[in-house]
């Protein structure tokens, strides 16, 4: 006799948290649901006894048995497992079963979202799969500063290496940090050409798939998520103490006076203005100042998120508000955001389904640009920031040549005003519609709408006018872009081994920007700040307008056999409004195999792997990120008079260049899959070579060539060939409930590019610095042998080679590069490619413990080798100038006495010395514990009395540790990460700019649904 | 929906509106605009003020160039920061002049006048090229297609096309700066037959000589000394401490200069920050005052840049008569007055031998607005030094933190103490035409005839209080030494010596003679200034671009 029963319960992770889209199946009947986001489901069955195959993405599919009489509240836990090959992912235009998949893709779960939590998507990336670089620009660690991302290198050296950002199926134009991390359940990184092909001219950095949260059939379930916490630097840049200071300044005026003074202790400096009277003071009490200190304060952070979602049979929701906040490590630094999401999906009848999504986010971030760390450096540790009443000194530091101002003016309320409030919109909205069986359309649309205000205000009195006039700027911009789709879909499995899936595309983007910036000076009162310019002086203002289109065809047939031989055929034809006449379109052809060789019947009997795939792809895809309107050249303004008659005159700067074409890159993917002991170890390794052709290039000219300005042009080739590899293992995992497990996740990277080929035969092209042969961010500078020392042997071979060994100019005590050419005098012939900031291999690895109610994770990032440039020891803003006019890095510089060979003298008639940039590079390598956290889901029992039904609470400590670095344990740096690539083309690539320190932050939190 | 991949760009301006009579009238404006990244900048300047036998590097600033030591190389940053400026508005030029003939919307009078003042700037630029690098590239023609290749064409091309270019502009500019309707800084008769004058000279002393340059140098001078300036407003002033006084710029001396305002938006940056092609002139000679007993920094006595202190040659040989010569008196600052009480200092126990009768232990040595830094001119002892209620500093203590300081670029109408000049920049003037006039005789066998042109500046420079007659010199004075010396007392700091010292064949000579920094450094090679390298690392196709002798 058949009985129906209902059949209630929660699928949650091992560490207890709710799985939200988890597939309960019964096995053998084929009736299921899927879970709510607080994890419960309820089924009718109709036995006693059923086995549920429970399956969520990001864990191991388990079969559990369950005897309908005793469920009561049915608990079921999903251990962490990637690669389980029923899982479906989210690929271009639609999903696909991972088993189907032919392409090189990175799928991140929730779960591995959640782990690290962070203001913006790009950190989260960090880590976390093979080949996706996420770095911070520049060391910029500005609250709202989005790290960059790299997919598999840098391959372009001009046009952005960013990758495509896809909302929900739409391009996203808008900031990454404008998205709401809680809001993302999962993250797909196409990486190869194959996956990346089907989005033709914008796929060629790769593509960032992001799907929301939508709601499903069941009861309302709302989730509250919150962190507080706080934020320090991560470290101190290693200037000079007060007398230390007071040394360098002494050895600089003796090596800049020639014969002036007896040494080191002669009084005439404590008497002939060499110190400010401020510092002689400062010497006679032992000051010693430190700036930085004086600079720094603890930030704080705090982050909230309330969700509800559910549904009824036709129609689901999902709401959620969420606000952010977090404040820099000096004042006048914050970013806020307000963040609200609205998803609803309608069923209309059988055949039509429609829904809408709305992300709209409102941000305000505060002192982007306040940098006041140049002054804080420079300013002389003998000196202090107060007078002898305590009150802030409001004039120059004393002692530091009139150029520095103290920082800490900037910190009085309403001196340095910076703020920037952008409201983003971004909507998309879909009409599915089954035309027969298999065949689909989806008229798809996205429109974003971006607003962006900005102003700022310096009074007289900071380190930005230093005395001079206030100023002030204020500027407005709005972006508008809009996405049309229309998608054919065909899905059908022919004599049960045959499956087609055909996807045509049509569409339409645009987008339109335009922007205006008024910049004034001298407002009669300072509290007017940007507001109104009316008040002030010198009124100037700028504008811009861009708009583009891309017009795009596109076909993919996807044909299984077997579920053992899979083939992915794509075609996508781009035009771009941005390339010249006639070189507007381009066709963009992939194809990719796979053979799932455990499918086959050899395989049977082979209990060793649990999962076995070969893949082959071989595809092309372009790039077009390149401003509008490049084709045409244009004229620049500059201003003048004539008397009293004043004008604005322009003059060619940019010629143009009606040849430019599509730069587009090839790329052939060899990759494995695997999984073996029932999917406990799974994994893959990918292999790959990328040809980029056609590179768009900014080619800066000889300058007699009259025209000042980089052209963009199409030149050359570079090649990127790579390894990647992830694994992931249960280590640990014994029975029961609660029991100890250890999960590691393991990812390792390598990826080698190189400029193959450039304009006419050219070698290389150094006014570019490009080298055939050589990555693109090559070092090319003099060869560093050290410091020429006071020997008979180092004069003697000075004079041989034309240097000068008398005066202040004397190279004695500066840094002695080698004559490398030989032809007996240090010239430019001199210099030679150095290295690159390209590292030998990078990998990131999470380690996941748990143990009754409590979870542990680690996840730590490593990057080995590589060059990097810190401008702060290339005297990057005037820090390390050995002139003794400024505080320097504290180094062990040359005297006459001490002989060292690494670091120059000081020299006060010198503002920099000679050959500083072989100061500024440094080994890249270091591993950083990108993060630890340590929760506990709070046991079942202590809820009932709340309401929820699942509590987290956790402690984690972001960027904690900085490993094994040399730049920054034996040099005085702070931190070695910087974003490769994302100044391109501007010479800047893998260097570190005196910023706002790197931080680390330590948050307490609680996720809760009810 | 194709119609969507056209290109319609509404905010950037596009060659094509530079064929247009709007276009051609805003591309002039910027060949003008493009001088102040020459004259105003410490680049240029650099190249020409010190290093020379008038003036030794400051306390500051970048001065491996100035010193001829081997850290100067084709990659010190001030080479190409004057060199692809250069060649930027020689293009904008060269479009203009090309573009003439199809631009529509102009009467013809009108257009030939702006062709001449484009010819005009254009010989300018080159003129400065070729007597800093020598060699160089003549671009004849407007470039609007990228090229990454550059040809050198020899000295005497680059000299027959400046001639070329002034002659054609002399046809057609207004005569003068005074003549009704000429807006200050453009370019006219006068300034261009002064600059024709000036290059003639210069080619006859190069090894692109041509017969008759000094003559035709004379005869061009000459002109303009007696016949365009006379009928045109154009005259020697009488003081010459009027030529550069602050507000006077647009004086009948002048016959061209490069434009600054008081309306900040269109100085050179909008901000005052000292950058891009702002007027710093009025910092650069300021020397570090502010440190000194009784002194702070102030709007008067200008922001120490402390660049470029005067050679002891120029204080004590060239400016050896400071008495019938004013020129000293009005072109040195040797005084400075207490403006900060809060640093005065006090007699300390026991008073020193010969100090004042007034003087009291502890009591302040003087009060605001005494006397504070005072460089006589002339020795004076230890003891009168210690004795001293101010700050005295004989020549032997001049230091290249504290010396005289020149003041004909300082400004005291700038918005702050440490902003930029609002004062235009005077380039030539009639004094110099004079002294061109002069050389030009002497080269071609006439020192006689030179006498009454040298006379007249000297004469003038007596004024007021000096004995004019006292300052005349006769035909057996006149050599070149003499017209150096000449110059260096009248145009000191004008930012063309190094030229002047290069074209008479004296640069190394007089380096090692009177310039402390470089004396034992100047070369032979030195005589060119280095191709930038930029410009032989961006010479990636065509013949390589050959550097200059020994660099």
């Amino acid at each position: 006799q058949e009985t129906k029963t209902l059949l209630k319960g929660f699928v949650l992770s091992v560490t207890g948290e709710p799985l939200n889209g988890a597939s309960v199946v019964v096995k053998d009947h084929g009736e299921g649901t899927i879970t709510s986001p607080n994890g419960a489901f309820q089924l009718t069955i109709s036995s006693n006894k059923v086995a549920l195959i429970v399956s969520a993405v990001g864990y191991t599919t388990k079969e559990e048995v369950v005897l309908v009489k005793e469920a009561g509240a049915l608990v079921i836990h999903l251990s962490p497992g990637k690669n389980v090959l029923d899982e479906v992912v989210v690929v271009g235009y639609g999903t696909r079963r991972k088993a189907d998949l032919t392409g090189s893709l990175t799928a991140i779960s929730e779960q591995s979202l959640k782990d690290v939590p962070v203001a913006n998507l790009s950190a989260a990336l960090q880590g976390q799969g093979a080949g996706i670089d996420v770095q911070k620009s520049g060391g910029n660690s500005h609250p709202g500063a989005a790290p960059s991302i790299l997919v598999r290198g840098v391959r372009s050296i001009d046009a952005s290496n960013s990758p495509l950002i896809v909302v929900d199926g739409i391009p996203f134009n808008g900031s990454i940090d404008d998205i709401n991390t809680n809001d993302v359940v999962g993250v797909t990184v196409l990486k190869d050409a194959s996956s990346t092909a089907i989005y033709g001219s914008r796929g060629a950095n790769g593509v960032v798939l992001v799907t929301t949260n939508r709601g499903r059939t069941g009861k309302p379930v709302v989730t509250y998520s919150g962190y507080g916490g706080f934020t320090k630097p991560s470290g101190e840049y290693g200037v000079m103490n007060g007398p230390e200071f007071e040394n360098l300044k002494k050895w600089g005026l003796i090596n800049g006076n020639p014969g002036k003074y007896t040494g080191i202790d002669d009084p005439a400096f404590m008497t002939d203005g060499t110190f400010a009277p401020e510092e002689l003071y400062g010497i006679r009490h032992n000051r010693s100042t430190d700036w930085q200190k004086e600079v720094y304060r603890t930030g704080f952070m705090t982050d909230h998120q309330v969700g509800v979602s559910g549904g009824a049979d036709f129609t689901q929701y999902a709401v959620s508000g969420g606000y952010h906040k977090e404040t820099g490590v000096y004042p006048g630094q914050s970013f806020e955001r307000f963040s609200v999401k609205l998803s609803v999906d309608q069923q209309l009848g059988r055949l039509i389904r429609f829904g809408l999504n709305s992300l709209d986010s409102y941000t305000i971030t505060n002192g982007e640009n306040a940098n006041p760390m140049e002054q804080a450096l420079r300013a002389s540790p003998l000196a202090s920031p107060y007078d002898s009443t305590g009150a802030l000194i409001n004039y120059f530091v004393p002692g530091s040549a009139n150029q520095v101002w103290n920082p800490l003016d900037n910190f009085v309320k309403g001196a340095a005003v910076e703020n920037r409030k952008r409201l983003n919109t971004f909507n998309t909205l879909y009409l599915d519609v089954s035309l027969a069986k298999g065949l689909k359309y989806r008229f798809n649309a996205g429109t974003e709408i971006h607003t962006d205000i900005y102003g700022n205000f310096y009074a007289s009195n900071t380190t930005n006018n230093l005395g001079g006039l206030s100023t002030s700027t204020n500027s407005t911009g709005i972006n508008t872009s809009y996405t049309l789709e229309n998608l054919l879909t065909y899905d059908r499995t022919f004599g049960g081994r045959h499956k087609v899936n055909f996807t045509g595309l049509y569409s339409l983007q645009q987008y339109e920007a335009q922007s205006n910036s008024f910049s004034d000076n001298s407002i009669t009162a300072d509290y007017l700040q940007y507001y109104n310019p009316q008040y002030a002086a010198n009124l100037t203002g700028t504008g811009s307008y861009q708009k583009w289109d891309i017009i795009s065809y596109m076909g993919r047939l996807n044909y299984t056999y077997a579920d053992r031989y899979l083939l992915t055929l794509t075609l996508r034809s781009d035009g771009s409004s941005r390339l010249a006449p006639g070189n507007k379109y381009h066709v963009f052809p992939s194809a990719a195999a796979a053979w799932n060789i455990n499918h086959e019947t050899f395989m049977k009997n082979t209990r060793t792997f649990s999962d076995l795939k070969l893949r082959l792809s071989y595809g092309t895809v372009g790039n077009t990120a390149i401003d509008p309107y490049q084709t045409l050249g244009s004229l620049s303004a500059i201003n003048y008079n004539f008397g009293t008659a004043v004008v604005t005159g322009a003059y060619p700067t940019n010629v143009p260049n009606p040849n430019l074409t599509w730069e587009y890159t090839s790329t052939l993917n060899l990759g494995l899959d695997f999984g073996v002991l029932n999917n406990r170890v799974t994994g893959s390794v990918d292999l790959y070579h990328e040809y980029t052709n056609n590179l768009l290039l900014p080619e800066s000219l000889p300058p007699t060539s009259g025209i000042p300005n980089a052209v963009l042009t199409n030149i050359g080739k570079t090649e990127n060939q790579g390894i990647e590899l992830q694994v992931g293992a249960m280590i640990l995992q014994s029975k029961g409930k609660g029991a100890f497990t250890w999960r590691a996740d393991l990812n390792l990277y390598i990826n080698r590019g190189k400029i193959t080929r450039l304009e006419n035969g050219v070698t290389q092209d150094i006014a570019n610095n490009w080298f055939v042969g050589h990555p693109i961010g090559t070092i090319f500078d003099y060869k560093k042998l050290g410091i020429w020392q006071n020997t008979g042997a180092d004069s003697a071979l000075a004079q041989k080679l034309g240097l000068t060994l008398t005066g202040t100019g004397s190279v004695i005590g500066t840094i002695k590069v080698a004559d490398v050419n030989g032809n007996g005098k240090i010239d430019a012939g001199d210099r030679i490619t150095q290295g690159s900031n390209q590292p030998k291999w990078e990998g990131g690895m999470t380690n996941r413990f748990s143990y009754r109610g409590f979870d542990f994770t680690v996840v730590a990032f490593a990057r080995v080798g590589g060059t990097i440039t810190s401008s702060l020891f290339q005297s990057g803003g005037f820090v390390n100038t050995y002139q003794g006019n400024y505080n320097n890095i504290n180094v062990n510089y040359w005297t006459p006495a001490n002989h060292e060979n690494v670091y120059p003298k000081p020299n006060s008639a010198s503002t920099n010395t000679p050959y500083s940039s072989l100061l500024s590079y440094f080994d890249g390598t270091f591993v950083k514990i990108r993060s630890l956290s340590l929760g506990y889901t709070l046991p079942r029992s202590w809820l009932t009395m709340t309401g929820f039904h699942t509590m987290r609470v956790y402690a984690t400590a972001q960027n904690p540790f900085i490993l094994f670095s040399p730049y920054r344990n034996k040099y005085g740096g702070v931190d070695p990460e910087t974003a490769m690539g994302s100044g391109a083309g501007s010479g800047n690539e893998g260097a570190i700019g005196i910023n706002t320190p790197s931080t680390w932050s330590m948050i307490f939190g609680v996720n809760g649904s009810l | 929906c194709q119609r969507k991949l056209v290109e319609n760009p509404q905010s950037i301006l596009t060659p094509a509106f530079f064929k247009t009579a709007q276009g051609f009238q805003t591309g002039l404006d910027a060949a003008y605009a493009g001088n102040r990244n020459i004259w105003g900048p410490v680049d240029y300047a650099t190249m020409s003020v010190p290093g020379t036998d008038e003036f030794i590097t400051g306390n500051d600033g970048n001065n491996d160039i100035n010193k001829y030591n081997s850290n100067y190389t084709s990659s010190t940053g001030t080479l190409s920061n004057v060199w692809t400026p250069c060649y930027t508005y020689i293009n904008t030029c060269n479009g203009l002049v090309d573009n003439a003939v199809s631009v529509t919307g102009l009467d013809t009078a009108t257009r030939n006048e702006m062709v001449g003042e484009a010819r005009f700037l254009r010989a300018n630029y080159y003129f400065l090229l070729v007597q800093q690098w020598g060699n160089i590239t003549l671009n004849e023609h407007f470039q609007s297609t990228p090229t990454t290749s550059a040809a050198q064409s020899p000295m005497a091309d680059v000299y027959a096309f400046i001639i070329q270019d002034l002659r054609a502009a002399i046809a057609v500019l207004p005569p003068s700066p005074q003549t009704t309707g000429v807006l200050a800084g453009k370019a006219t008769k006068a300034a261009a037959m002064h600059l024709l004058s000036k290059v003639y000279l210069t080619r006859g002393w190069s090894p692109a000589a041509q017969a008759g340059d000094f003559t035709h140098a004379f005869q061009v001078a000459d002109s303009v000394i007696h016949v365009l300036g006379p009928a045109n407003g154009v005259y020697l002033l009488q003081d010459f401490g009027q030529v550069y006084a602050e507000g006077n710029e647009a004086n009948n001396e002048v016959l061209w200069s490069v434009q600054h305002t008081t309306n900040l938006a269109y100085n050179g940056s909008a901000t005052q920050n000292n950058s891009g092609p702002d007027n710093l002139y009025c910092h650069f000679w300021v020397p570090k005052y502010e440190v000194e007993p009784g002194m702070q920094r102030s709007t008067l006595y200008g922001r120490p840049y402390i660049r470029w202190v005067p050679t002891l040659w120029l204080m004590d040989t060239a400016f050896a008569d400071k008495v019938n010569d004013t020129r000293y008196a009005k072109s040195f600052q040797n005084l400075w007055l207490c403006n900060f009480a809060g640093s005065i200092p006090v007699w300390t126990s026991p008073l020193p031998p010969g100090a004042p009768a007034n003087a009291v232990v502890g009591q302040p040595k003087f009060t605001l607005n005494d006397t504070a830094i005072f460089m006589p001119g002339y020795d004076v002892s230890n003891a009168q030094i210690a004795a001293s209620r101010y700050l005295l500093i004989p020549p032997r203590k001049y230091s290249i933190a504290l010396s005289p300081a020149m003041t004909k670029y300082f400004d005291i109408n700038r918005s702050n103490m440490n902003a930029p000049s609002i004062r235009p920049i005077i380039i030539y003037r009639l004094a110099e035409t004079y002294l061109i006039a002069a050389e030009a005789l002497l080269m071609s066998g006439q020192a006689a005839a030179a006498v009454p042109y040298i006379n007249a500046i000297r004469e003038r420079a007596a004024y007021p209080t000096g004995n004019a007659a006292a300052m005349d010199i006769t035909a057996g004075q006149v050599t070149l030494d003499f017209i150096l010396d000449e110059r260096a007392r009248e145009l000191c700091g004008e930012v063309t010596r190094w030229e002047d010292l290069r074209r008479t064949r004296t640069l190394l000579q007089r380096v090692q003679l009177h310039n402390s920094d470089g004396r034992f450094t100047i070369t032979a090679r030195d005589t060119l200034r280095p191709i930038p390298q930029v410009q032989i690392d961006a010479t990636i196709t065509g013949p390589a671009y050959t550097q200059n002798p020994g660099w």
